[in-house]
């Protein structure tokens, strides 16, 4: 009895301060960054190298959650630079399209291929990674977060489900306190680092506080550096049946 | 610092120079001077265009030197709920050293569209439509015979960009996962016009035409789109169908086939028909260092073989044989204006790298080799994306015997400049 009883204790105790499952937790940062319901938002990618202002990128999401996966699809719709204006990516878990309306060209494209423009990291945002990754409890850290404040935060280790995937594993913080989603590296299947997020100012948006800033650093050059900026937050009427190939080339915005 | 301690300074090194740009990074974009507001929306966009170009000439040929200044501006509004209009144009101002000066006009699109529902919609104008998995040879795009007007780049890409569409009536009907599109296209007019500011209706509707494009996806891997087109005296069937074969690598097929005469008896004015069929089957891979590079088989049965093409050049050789020297210069015409395979098989390597090296230097090139009589053709882009302009620069060469699908060319090459100007 009495090696039984600070066992018994000890499993008591820690059901009561148990960890949460870490796909529940996966789950609810996804809630956080995207909304329940079919949305639109205005993305502004700007980009620099080496502390200098590059081109910037705008982009129309249109976005709602696929029934039954929970997955995302997005139409995402280029509004500058001028040269790229009125281009349009559909994308659909690994089902990519590309048209442009210069050459009413409808072409499907890679995930490799998707990462050559500034969309790619568009998607990094409107992707809900609790249907792609199994998530671990990694622990708890403080970590400092994108507004430079202390944070004591959940981790996660998220392991792609699927092997075609660009992300072959995550690193995932979480804001212990309410599951905001903090800093993310994601890491391609030979274990280099592709890209490291801070999601910061976050802001009331569609009834929910979430990030308004996105802040990506290049994996391989510390020097190539992302800042994505969401505005324009709206529910949106995104039907099913325009999330395909053959109404790319009739999409109209509002 | 003692020694027995620089262990640990490695080890921790990698950690404090990551923490470090990620500290410069979140000071970046703190950046008062980044914009925070997103452009506004707007319902057109237009470039101009300054181009010089030089060649040259094969031996015997003429091809002169030229400027060229273009303009172009897409106009796609709401007139009221559910009714659109679409506006595209384009003007190319030619001048050509020492010869001729020549403004073309091309109205590639002029339309009206009215969608009733969110799945429903009608379009009833001038529609540039097309079709087609391929990326130099699509034989699913019917309605690319006619549409080249004004030729400004051999680049495969800005060949779809720069035509003009045809006059139609246009329904489709979308549902989850599935659309299918019919069109009307009614004979206009009999033949082209040589007028640079004609609507060339003659180019784009000469006889009645219609399509049907059904698509339906089934699953991940399998969702082609099959085609139905009909003209007087031919029906074909077609099929695009594109498959992520991994994370990397993209594969199409493009197929289309029918009863329809060939392009040799088409160009004499006579009638064989029979089944023929026209396929374009590739792949692109992308590296993870912005490098994508296509290769694709192009082939249509309705273009002359081997030893057609042989006789077709032995008459032009030999002089006026079955009075027929003239053929030779009217097929190959045809095959110009339907944008159709000068011969039975071709091969195309395609690469383009964005980001070549340097921030904003977009390269490109292309390979293509006839089969048949082995002549080929490379071309070379480097684009330089400026803040206001881009600057380009192509270079394209010919090679090949004097009457050889790419050797026949007037300019053995050709550069051109241009610097583009977006609005």
């Amino acid at each position: 009895m009495r090696t039984f009883l600070p066992a018994l204790v000890m499993v008591l105790a820690s059901a009561v301060h148990a960890a949460p499952e870490a796909q529940a937790l996966l789950a609810a940062s996804d809630a956080i960054r995207n909304p329940e319901k079919p949305f639109g938002l205005t993305t502004t990618l700007i980009e620099y190298r080496n502390g200098k202002q590059q081109e910037t990128t705008s982009l129309a999401v249109y976005s709602r959650s696929e029934r039954g996966s929970g997955q995302f699809r997005s139409l995402l719709r280029f509004l500058a630079p001028a040269r790229d204006t009125g281009k349009l990516m559909l994308k659909s878990g690994n089902d990519l399209w590309f048209h442009d309306p210069a050459n009413q060209a409808t072409i499907r494209i890679s995930p490799q291929q998707r990462l050559l423009g500034q969309a790619a990291n568009g998607d990094v945002v409107t992707v809900n990674l609790a249907g792609d990754y199994s998530a671990r409890l990694a622990g708890e850290e403080d970590i400092t977060d994108g507004d430079r404040q202390p944070r004591r935060a959940w981790r996660l280790e998220l392991a792609a489900r699927a092997p075609d995937v660009t992300y072959h594993r995550i690193e995932y913080w979480l804001d212990r306190s309410n599951n905001r989603p903090i800093k993310a590296r994601f890491y391609a299947q030979s274990g280099s680092l592709l890209k490291t997020a801070y999601y910061r100012r976050y802001q009331s948006q569609l009834g929910v506080e979430r990030p308004t800033e996105t802040v990506i650093i290049d994996g391989l050059d510390p020097n190539w550096v992302t800042v994505m900026r969401f505005a324009d937050y709206a529910w949106r009427d995104v039907p099913e049946s325009w999330l395909q190939r053959d109404y790319l080339p009739r999409f109209k915005p509002e | 610092m003692a020694p027995r301690h620089l262990w640990l300074v490695l080890l921790l090194a990698p950690a404090a120079h990551a923490i470090e740009s990620d500290a410069a990074a979140l000071q970046l974009a703190d950046l008062p001077d980044a914009p925070a507001a997103a452009v506004p929306t707007r319902d057109w966009r237009a470039h101009a265009e300054l181009a010089a170009g030089i060649a040259r000439p094969r031996d015997g040929a003429q091809a002169p030197d030229s400027a060229r200044l273009s303009l172009d501006a897409v106009l796609d509004t709401t007139l009221a709920p559910g009714w659109r209009l679409v506006l595209s144009d384009r003007l190319d101002g030619w001048a050509w050293q020492g010869r001729a000066d020549r403004a073309i006009n091309t109205l590639r699109e002029a339309y009206v569209g009215w969608q009733p529902d969110a799945s429903t919609v009608v379009d009833l104008g001038r529609v540039n439509v097309r079709y087609g998995a391929g990326l130099g040879y699509n034989p699913t795009d019917f309605f690319k015979a006619g549409a080249l007007r004004s030729v400004t780049s051999a680049d495969p890409q800005a060949l779809r960009e720069n035509r003009q569409g045809s006059v139609m009536l246009r329904g489709q009907r979308l549902w989850q996962g599935g659309a299918l599109t019919a069109l009307w296209s009614p004979e206009l007019a009999d033949s082209p016009s040589d007028d640079g500011f004609d609507l060339d209706l003659g180019a784009t509707n000469p006889v009645d035409r219609w399509l049907l494009v059904a698509s339906q996806r089934l699953n991940d891997w399998f969702d082609p789109q099959w085609l139905l087109y009909g003209e007087p005296g031919s029906v074909q069937a077609g099929v695009n169908w594109s498959v992520l074969l991994s994370d990397a690598l993209v594969g199409y097929v493009e197929w289309a086939g029918g009863n329809q005469p060939s392009l040799l008896a088409r160009a004499r004015g006579e009638d064989d028909s029979a089944f023929r069929a026209a396929y374009t089957v590739g792949a692109t891979w992308t590296t993870s260092f912005k490098l994508s590079v296509s290769a694709e088989y192009q082939r249509d049965n309705s273009a002359v073989d081997a030893d057609e093409w042989k006789a077709l050049q032995n008459d032009v050789r030999l002089g006026t044989q079955r009075g027929s020297a003239d053929d030779y210069a009217r097929y190959r015409q045809l095959a110009g204006t339907r944008q159709a395979l000068t011969t039975r098989e071709g091969l195309m390597l395609y690469a383009s790298w964005q980001d070549a090296g340097v921030a904003g230097l977009d390269l490109a090139g292309y390979w293509r080799r006839d089969l048949v009589d082995a002549s080929w053709q490379s071309w070379l882009q480097a684009r330089w994306r400026g803040r206001w302009a881009d600057l380009t620069a192509q270079w394209l060469y010919n090679h090949g015997t004097a009457l050889s699908n790419y050797g026949a060319a007037p300019a053995t090459q050709r550069w051109q400049l241009a610097l583009t100007h977006y609005f």
